[in-house]
């Protein structure tokens, strides 16, 4: 039973509390030329993911909180969450270098798109530990 | 003293736990017994004479008690009786109480005399992997033969098969740091934890903190260890920041230090029971720092028929000895490879109690224990090992062992010598308690002075202290406990508060020397069995078979010969089995690995799991504002989801399918009323909402006018059906969604993902509102009527509110909302008032159609009236897989609209494929045929299977307005096949050939509802 | 003609209006109206819109309530708020909000019966939420005032503390789940079952 941190309204429970979205930052072809989308580019938008062991990037929803979505960066070996940040932002710079294989080469080709979303300022973080709690 | 039983002559000495002021009743295999308060069911039947707790699981060979608390895997016992009963119980931990009544278990006929114990002497039958080389052939008698006869023979308790009287819980609670286990370093851990201020929970499974602090060696600032563990006891008390749990075990360690606790909160006291306490609660604490103080327990040593029951742990020995007065026998032999036991041959010798030798594997033994042991005249032989047990009555009665030198590698026994005795007391050293450490993936090292695992690294918020970090003097258990509970607290954010260490002599842990292996007297391995895991029955010569026949992974051999597994998984075995597996391969213990602990620690309850989820709460049922009277009118129920709807009302001695016909000729001739408030209900608003809404529906919204309903299809992105229903535009920019009704959070969820995933710029609010109204169909020619004659605003005449089309106004003083709306094919409309008012409304509609012949209808009915226009129903007409273009409704998808969620996937090449299954409808040559639904269409009918299917019945019912069955299904290429035969075999041989016809049955212009 | 019948969700029990021999005092509550409000928060136009209508400002701090004469507004989520007032009054009040928030991104809707409230009250009432919800309550965060959805007992719930010391805690559920609700709370809340948590010894 993972805890989760909603960035949006700064809630902190059970994983049972969210829900959790899959895989980020996948495109939608058809939100950017409906007309020329190949079956294969259709094919990859729905069913081919990445499935790193190590630092990993999703989408997840505070499903009994505020009811937004957010994206995590979560590492699927240790299952720590490194960070949290906005659900239309990229990780921030610091989160994006530590992503590697599949990953770094996406956030790489984002990078030189012109136009491209920009990263979060800074990830919202928070630890297990309830440190701050009191 | 002389003789059974075996209760110990009062004395300040022995019989801490115990109160001999009174008197406790129970029974055992319905012999009545009497013991003490503060007894277990372990020492009272101990104490009583009986040795024999149990049949072991395989051999089914006498056992008796080996341990102290739930390390104990031999003398399980079921206590309680009919719904009350609980099995597997361990008779070490379960505590006495009058009227217990407690069963052995694993014993046909009976205890004393077991048919099963035929299997001993079969048991060379009866390998390490047996059933799995024996059962496989002839192949269908595993079903019928094998396997009922095995869970017979084989097995534990047995589950009580009545109902469970009793109520159970569950609570959750957040801790800055949980301790696990009350021993001297939990305590420590506690207390200094506490100093800090922050919240601390300290659980422990036994019924008093200490663990073994009282039958163990050294002094705490000069006094008794026990005398410590009473004053920081009442000081927990009085701390406001400390929660001690006792009689909980904490089973489970999961991510994010999320801990599972098992509380028997009355097993000890049924009177609690009636004051409305739970039986069990499991506990689910979240802790910000968890330090494991579990404490080690003592592992067995493999010596030949080392099972006996008299055979006992040396440190349970002079645990039931000091705790119970009880003694496992009159004279008795010690089998040690470390100092730790000769501690038990004192308590024995101090209590009266023979102690025939001590027998040391290692050559030398000085130690200051070893020393006091020869000055009481106890007689010490190091360099020898027990070669073997001499037993009466069947292996029941202990007689003697034979003794033999023995050094590491010597082999065969040739010289032995017969010690009488009626009980052995072992110890083969001790093995840290690290399964919490290992259920979250902490890693463990093999410490060689200890000759056992210990944890190592750990990801989590975790740290060990004391003996289940393999520190076994007392002085350094205490220092540990302090530091982890000091730097847990640090670790929480706490302050250093004021903590007054206690102080303990140092040394004293001793050594120990490792034996894997006590060889026996006679040809290897002939009629002596070396246990290694008494549960599961597996010996040292099932590992090394397992070895020698290349399972080599330490988990390959767990699974090959069951070691480690079922209720004990591994407390007592995994050491022992692992340096068997040492001996036979030549390899060292961490080459070899060890196998995964997993919880739980031991089992617990099932009620304990479902908590109060039992009964009227298994499940949350909804309920509609209309509940009550559909119960009152006989109303037989159709879950959706947790919704329960009515399914048909039966009356006068009907059955279902009469009440359901006339449900649905009283629609058809008159007019009938539906219960549809579980309808999801969305209202969707904003600048773009039509935008929004022509991108999640296939068809065009935005071009619905203001007041009007539109049918709407929705798909996912893969091009398959997921959703439909009527969407009314009540504004502008303000439209009001329904779904089905299982869709109705699912679909608002789905809504709410597109607008804050994909469209974030769209300008759109969406707000679930489906409980917030209670909605009924009101249809049948007579519909109409019934409304007209209630007062209010609204005007329901033909001209004035057509079909598809909504007034918002007041009926009967109610205010309401109504759509002209039809899912049977009548005139039919779907009222809407607030839950509230629901009930009101209903019966008020109920008496107004009562001149009319008004019936209220089920779900069934609506299916059937439903089919017989050949709408399709999401869910039974698709399965996930199904296109609009499937149930021919290419009409409900836009060619217009650039893109909506699914489009491109509708031209994916396998969706626009030729070939693919089609809604069609189904008349059965004999009209009385009504195909199952789910029923295969087949190309060509033969003898048996295989047979190429083409298709499936989707919804199939007897329909009496046509009287006749009708049915749909989805047929390969079904739109080209109109007026040709398919065949449908049943089982049994059966075969029911239909017609493939359009899916309209009725109505097909519309008639009926355009009135 | 008379009068619409009105039944709250939990008329049928005998006991809705105070439920006996438990170890907290628990009773449904119906006379209350509640409109959830959709907006941006980011507009102070929207914002003022508001105020004029409820004479309070909308809470904009996650799980915080603000209350005004007897009125009280919880925060729901960024652009969310659920308006709790007088049942009866709040036909009035939803019809003054839409008037003012006219030709602004809102939404407002009457869903004074999509919900049913039981009022739980007494020393006991957190540890008997924590036997059904996963949730810290004796967190110092949880006071008066604190509005928090969550899953209790298995099914969305939001929980308003409305006073504390001692506390009384009002319990929202989806109306269909009353029932379920009250009945899980009868079973749990029995004087035999307290826990007592982290209290001290006398």
């Amino acid at each position: 039973m993972l805890i989760v941190h909603c960035p949006v309204c700064g809630v902190e429970g059970d994983e049972t509390d969210f829900h959790c979205g899959g895989q980020a930052h996948i495109r939608r072809p058809a939100s950017h030329d409906p007309h020329n989308i190949t079956d294969e580019e259709q094919r990859d938008y729905l069913f081919m993911r990445f499935n790193p062991k190590g630092l990993h990037f999703e989408r997840w929803r505070c499903d009994r909180g505020c009811g937004k979505w957010f994206h995590a960066a979560r590492d699927t070996a240790s299952l720590e969450f490194k960070g949290y940040y906005g659900i239309t932002e990229l990780p921030p710079k610091e989160l994006q270098a530590q992503a590697t294989g599949q990953w770094a080469e996406f956030f790489k080709a984002r990078a030189a798109e012109t136009g491209a979303t920009r990263p979060a300022k800074k990830a919202a973080k928070t630890s297990a530990k309830k440190a701050s709690k009191k | 003293m002389s003789g059974r039983p075996y209760r110990l002559p009062e004395s300040a000495a022995q019989g801490s736990r115990i109160d001999r002021s009174k008197t406790v009743s129970f029974s055992f295999d319905g012999k009545n017994l009497t013991g003490f308060a503060g007894d277990t069911v372990a020492s009272a039947v101990l104490a009583s004479g009986r040795k024999v707790f149990g049949r072991s699981f395989k051999y089914h060979r006498p056992r008796g008690v080996i341990g102290l608390g739930s390390e104990e895997m031999n003398a399980l016992v079921a206590v309680g009786e009919a719904g009350r009963k609980e099995p597997n119980l361990r008779a070490t931990q379960v505590e006495l109480y009058n009227g217990l009544v407690a069963t052995s278990q694993n014993r046909w006929p009976s205890l004393e005399f077991d048919v099963g114990i035929v299997n001993n002497y079969l048991s060379r039958l009866f390998p390490s992997g047996f059933y799995y080389k024996t059962f496989m052939w002839p192949r269908s008698f595993w079903e019928s033969v094998y396997e009922p006869i095995i869970r017979n023979a084989a097995g534990l308790g047995e589950a009580a098969r009545e109902h469970d009287p009793d109520t159970y819980e569950q609570m959750h609670v957040h801790v800055d740091v949980l301790v696990v286990g009350g021993g001297v370093a939990g305590i420590a851990a506690a207390e200094a934890a506490a100093a800090s201020g922050k919240r601390v929970m300290l659980a422990d499974e036994n019924a008093v903190l200490g663990g073994v602090a009282d039958i163990s060696v050294g002094s705490i600032d000069g006094k008794p260890q026990g005398d410590w563990v009473k004053a920081k006891a009442a000081q927990f008390a009085k701390a406001g920041n400390v929660h001690v749990l006792t009689r909980t075990t904490v089973v489970g360690h999961y991510h994010h230090n999320y801990v599972l606790a098992a509380e028997r909160v009355a097993d000890h006291e049924p009177s609690l029971l009636d004051k409305g306490a739970p039986r069990h609660r499991l506990w689910k604490i979240r802790a910000g720092q968890v330090i494991v103080a579990s404490g080690a327990l003592e592992r067995p040593i493999a010596f030949a028929n080392n099972d006996r029951p008299g055979i006992m742990m040396a440190s349970a020995t002079r645990g039931i000895v000091d705790r119970y007065a009880t003694a496992p026998g009159m004279n008795g032999v010690i089998f040690t490879n470390n100092d730790d036991a000769y501690l038990t041959a004192l308590k024995l010798h101090e209590a009266g109690v023979g102690v025939a030798r001590i027998i040391d594997v290692r050559a030398n033994a000085s130690s200051e224990l070893a020393e006091a042991a020869r000055k009481a005249g106890l007689q010490v032989q190091t360099g020898a090992a027990i070669a073997g047990i001499e037993t009466s009555g069947g292996g029941k009665e202990i007689t003697g062992v034979k003794v033999a030198p023995y050094s590491k590698s010597r082999g065969r026994v040739v010289n032995e010598e017969k010690v009488a005795c009626d009980f052995v007391a072992v110890s083969g050293g001790f093995n840290p308690v690290v399964h919490l450490w290992c259920h979250n993936a902490g890693k463990l090292k093999f410490d060689e002075t200890i000759q056992s695992f210990r944890p190592d690294r750990h990801n989590d918020p975790i740290m060990v202290a004391g003996a289940a970090n393999g520190t076994f003097d007392l002085a350094g258990c205490l220092e540990e406990g302090y530091a982890t509970g000091e730097a847990a607290a640090k670790a929480v954010g706490g302050k250093t508060g004021k903590l007054t260490k206690a102080a303990a002599p140092g040394g004293g842990a001793g050594s120990v020397e490792a034996i894997w292996f006590a060889p026996a007297t006679g040809k290897y391995n002939e009629g002596n069995k070396h246990f290694i895991d008494f549960q599961n029955d597996v010996t040292a010569a099932d590992l090394e078979l397992a070895q020698r026949e290349g399972y080599e992974s330490v988990e390959h051999t767990k699974r090959y010969t069951t070691l480690g597994m079922a209720t004990d998984q591994g407390k007592t075995s995994n050491i022992n089995g692992l340096g068997v597996i040492s001996d036979a391969t030549g390899k060292k213990i961490p080459e070899i690995g060890t196998t995964t602990f997993r919880p739980p620690y031991t089992p617990y309850s099932f009620g304990s799991i479902a908590g109060t989820k039992k009964g009227e709460l298994f499940l949350p049922v909804r309920r509609t504002s209309i509940y009550d009277w559909h119960i009152a009118r006989g109303a037989t129920w159709e879950p959706v989801g947790q919704w329960r709807r009515a399914y048909c009302y039966p009356t006068g001695g009907e059955n279902k399918k009469d009440a359901i016909n006339r449900e649905i000729l009283a629609v058809r001739n008159k007019v009938g009323l539906l219960d549809a408030s579980t309808l999801g209900k969305i209202e969707i608003k904003g600048p773009d909402a039509g935008k929004f809404l022509d991108l999640v529906y296939t068809n065009v919204f935005s071009s619905l006018k203001v007041g009007k309903c539109r049918y709407g299809l929705m798909m996912n992105e893969m091009g398959f059906l997921m959703d439909d229903g009527v969407t009314v535009r009540l504004g502008e920019d303000h439209f009001l969604m329904h779904t089905t009704s299982g869709g109705a959070d699912r679909i608002a969820q789905w809504l709410e993902e597109w607008l804050q995933t994909e469209w974030t710029t769209l300008k759109v609010f969406v707000t679930p509102v489906t409980e917030q109204w209670a909605q009924f169909a009101i249809a049948g020619p007579k519909a109409r009527k019934v409304l007209q004659k209630l007062d209010g605003d609204i005007d329901f005449s033909e001209d004035a509110f057509e079909f598809m089309s909504y007034r918002e106004g007041t009926l009967a003083g109610y205010p309401v909302r109504v759509f002209r709306i039809s899912f049977s094919g009548e005139l039919s409309y779907e009222i809407a008032t607030p839950s509230n008012f629901g009930r009101g409304l209903w019966d008020t509609l109920m008496e107004a159609g009562a001149s009319e012949g008004i019936e209220p209808y089920g779900t069934e009915a609506l299916h059937v009236l439903r089919a017989e226009k050949g709408f399709i129903v999401i869910g039974d007409e698709t399965d996930g897989t199904v296109t609009p273009y499937d149930v021919n409704m290419g009409w409900a998808v836009s060619k217009k609209k650039e893109d909506f969620i699914g489009k491109r996937s509708l031209s994916q090449s396998f969706l626009a494929s030729e070939g693919r299954k089609q809604l069609v409808g189904l008349e059965t040559k004999d009209p009385n045929d009504v195909l199952p639904d789910g029923a295969y269409a087949v190309a060509e009918v033969k003898p048996q299977p295989p047979m190429k299917m083409i298709g499936q019945v989707t919804s199939s019912y007897w329909s009496p307005t046509l009287e006749r069955s009708i049915a749909m299904a989805l047929i390969e290429g079904g739109l080209s096949k109109m007026g040709e035969t398919v065949s449908f075999p049943l089982e049994g041989g059966k075969v029911v050939e239909a017609k493939i016809v359009s899916p309209v049955f009725l109505d097909p212009e519309g008639k009926r509802q355009d009135v | 003609m008379s009068d619409p019948v009105f039944n709250s969700a939990l008329a049928h029990a005998a006991d809705h209006d105070g439920a006996k021999d438990l170890s907290i005092a628990m009773r449904e509550i119906s006379d209350r109206g509640m409109i959830d409000l959709r907006g941006e928060a980011s507009s102070s136009k929207f914002k003022q819109a508001a105020k004029s209508v409820l004479g309070l400002d909308l809470p904009v701090k996650p799980r915080t309530s603000v209350s005004k004469g007897n009125i009280t507004v919880f925060w729901l989520s960024v652009d969310q708020w659920l308006i709790n007032c007088p049942r009866g009054g709040h036909h009035k009040l939803l019809a003054d909000l839409t008037k003012a928030l006219d030709g602004m991104h809102s939404l407002a809707v009457d869903v004074s019966d999509m919900r049913a409230i039981i009022r739980l009250e007494g020393e006991h009432v957190r540890e008997v939420l924590m036997k059904g919800s996963s949730i810290d309550f004796t967190l110092p965060e949880y006071k008066a005032g604190l509005v928090r959805r969550l899953v209790f007992a298995e099914i969305a719930a939001l929980v308003h503390i409305v006073s504390d010391k001692p506390d009384t805690v009002d319990i929202y559920v989806f109306r269909s789940y009353a029932d379920y609700t009250w009945k899980w709370l009868k079973a749990t809340a029995k004087p035999g079952a307290v826990i007592g948590l982290f209290s001290k010894a006398d």
